[in-house]
């Protein structure tokens, strides 16, 4: 049997063969770029802190790799589908479920490109533009249990969280993809969960019913605990159940995805 | 070569609901022949062929693929398949070329110089490094016949793929799958509806209706040869007198005039024999034809000229 690093080349190769993913790539390096150098015209001060901007950026750009995934996801097993490719792919001497597995890998992969990318031009256009420094000035609060730690070590649990939450919207996408076969569909509701998240999680704060700490929508925003507070300020909650919590959707998610999958007839 | 089957289909069948789509369908693919899978549209051709590669599951029964079950063993017996299903959609945003890489890393053994190999067997070598949204339908098949037999199959499974091909296109592909079966030993398992593209192509044709199998008939080879010496068959002779010619012959079975030339029943050595007779007596032959049952017809007899339902 070949290996299933070839499955995963292949993914890459039809992700990275096509122009969108590189117009993707591309409004990702711009965004910053634009965000700093601007806002240093418009204000005419570049004494600003490096980390603050960068970690505002962040968090933008972040939603636009968040949709940028869904987009490719989405495209990725539903695509294959609307195309017709899908039988191609799936009369090989492969499981579907190694196929599916491909898929996925190659996704993350590319959420992690982007992450990466997303943090190097974040951090080089700042520092270039105002200037390095260790300083964290007012990034981290007192409140954080981060606080005392370096900048970096900071920065890095930012953006794992900020992962996290994209792995859970992107596995959303890829099962609405995989049972559906639409990626309209899958592209749309995983866009809405991503924004109506908090808005939704920002109601739930009006009830004090228990059930509502159990919601996906509660548990998305990880980067709560790293400024000290609960995603729901009125119930008690952690970041270890938060995780749990994810874990289970996430396992929710990858099982009807895998399950549709497997058992589909592929007719027409 | 072994004999044993390189595909075997037992007792397959396909429910969907309340509806049998495919009903315990049996046959047997032999190394090296071309089988033709031959139905009128919505017969059940295409599920069948679906549940060969595994985009069907089976509602019961089983499929063997070089004694490898679909059902259990899916990985070996997809190896040993190369198939195109319905049109042969490929990615368009990809060229010819890369399209065929993507194929060859998901099959063992394949690597770039059979990839050379196979895309001048199928006479591409001009436009495979286009984008195949730029290729024609003709192009696009050829594509697709190029990634089914990369891997060196020991079966070839076509769903219609004479579909969308013009007649020089057709007659390319007629030789080609004949070629692949006697040099390489591949067997062919084809379907169409059209009975005339079937006769010229197949060595045995399987008939389906409804989801039925109802007959498996030989084409040609040592069967149907020496089936056809001894059987006596309808025969025309074209003569200058058919009237002196009838006097001549009278008697002989079923002798009679039919649009204007000499008709009758005689088997190999009579059509011999009845010449000899014609030509002593002073009459000119131009022509003997005998009248071979055509596919059509034997299609049209079995399923009884029934629509589709």
């Amino acid at each position: 049997m070949t290996n299933f690093w070839n499955l995963v080349q292949n993914e890459n190769m039809k992700i990275y063969l096509r122009l969108r993913t590189w117009i993707m790539l591309g409004i990702i390096v711009l965004i910053p770029i634009l965000l700093t150098v601007g806002l240093t015209l418009v204000t005419d001060d570049s004494d600003g802190n490096m980390w603050e901007l960068m970690g505002t950026e962040t968090i933008i750009v972040f939603s636009l790799i968040t949709i940028f995934t869904v987009v490719i996801s989405a495209e990725s097993v539903a695509g294959e589908f609307s195309a017709g490719t899908i039988k191609l792919l799936l009369i090989r001497p492969w499981s579907r479920s190694s196929i599916l597995a491909s898929k996925y890998v190659a996704l993350l992969l590319f959420s992690i490109l982007q992450s990466i990318v997303c943090f190097a031009v974040t951090w080089a256009i700042n520092a270039l533009v105002l200037g390095y420094t260790s300083d964290p000035g007012g990034i981290i609060p007192e409140s954080s249990p981060m606080e005392g730690h370096s900048i970096w070590a900071y920065m890095g649990v930012h953006y794992l969280y900020e992962w996290l939450q994209l792995v859970m919207v992107v596995s959303f996408a890829f099962m609405l993809s995989s049972a559906f076969r639409s990626s309209g569909l899958a592209i749309g509701l995983s866009i809405f969960l991503l924004f109506a998240g908090g808005t939704i999680t920002g109601l739930l704060t009006l009830t004090d019913k228990a059930w509502v700490k159990y919601i996906l929508f509660a548990n998305l925003d990880l980067t709560s605990y790293l400024d000290g507070r609960s995603p729901l300020p009125n119930m008690d909650m952690t970041l270890g159940f938060s995780l749990i919590m994810l874990a289970v959707y996430f396992i929710i998610f990858n099982a009807v995805s895998w399950t549709v999958f497997r058992k589909r007839d592929v007719a027409a | 070569m072994s004999q044993a089957p390189v595909a075997r289909l037992q007792e397959v069948t396909k429910r969907i609901g309340s509806r049998t789509i495919i009903d315990r369908l049996s046959l047997e693919v032999n190394p090296g022949e071309v089988f033709g899978f031959l139905g009128p549209n919505g017969s059940g051709k295409t599920t069948t062929i679906r549940m060969m590669v595994g985009l069907m599951a089976m509602t019961s029964g089983d499929i063997e693929i070089g004694g490898h079950s679909v059902r259990k063993e899916y990985p070996l017996a997809a190896s040993q398949v190369g198939a195109i299903v319905e049109n042969p959609e490929m990615y368009k945003y990809l060229t010819g070329y890369q399209n065929l890489v993507h194929f060859a890393r998901m099959n063992p053994g394949v690597d770039r110089k059979r990839i050379d190999e196979v895309v001048e067997l199928v006479g591409l070598e001009g436009r495979i490094h286009d984008k195949v949204k730029k290729y024609s339908l003709g192009m696009r098949q050829r594509l697709g016949v190029a990634q089914a037999v990369m891997h060196r199959p020991k079966l070839l499974i076509l769903d219609e793929p004479t579909n969308g091909l013009d007649p020089a296109g057709i007659r390319e592909l007629r030789d080609y799958l004949r070629q692949l079966a006697q040099a390489e030993g591949t067997s062919v398992f084809v379907s169409s509806h059209l009975l005339s593209e079937m006769e010229l192509m197949c060595d045995r044709v399987a008939i389906i209706q409804t989801g039925k199998l109802i007959d498996i008939r030989s084409i040609r080879g040592a069967a149907a040869s020496e089936h056809q010496q001894t059987e006596a068959r309808e025969v025309l002779f074209e003569v200058d007198h058919t009237d002196a010619a009838l006097g001549v012959l009278q008697g002989q079975g079923g002798v009679r005039i039919a649009d204007g030339q000499l008709a009758l029943t005689a088997a190999r050595e009579e059509i011999a024999e009845t010449n000899r007779r014609l030509v002593q007596a002073g009459i000119r032959v131009y022509g003997i034809r005998t009248k071979t049952k055509s596919l059509e017809d034997q299609f049209l007899e079995v399923t009884g000229g029934e629509s589709v339902d």
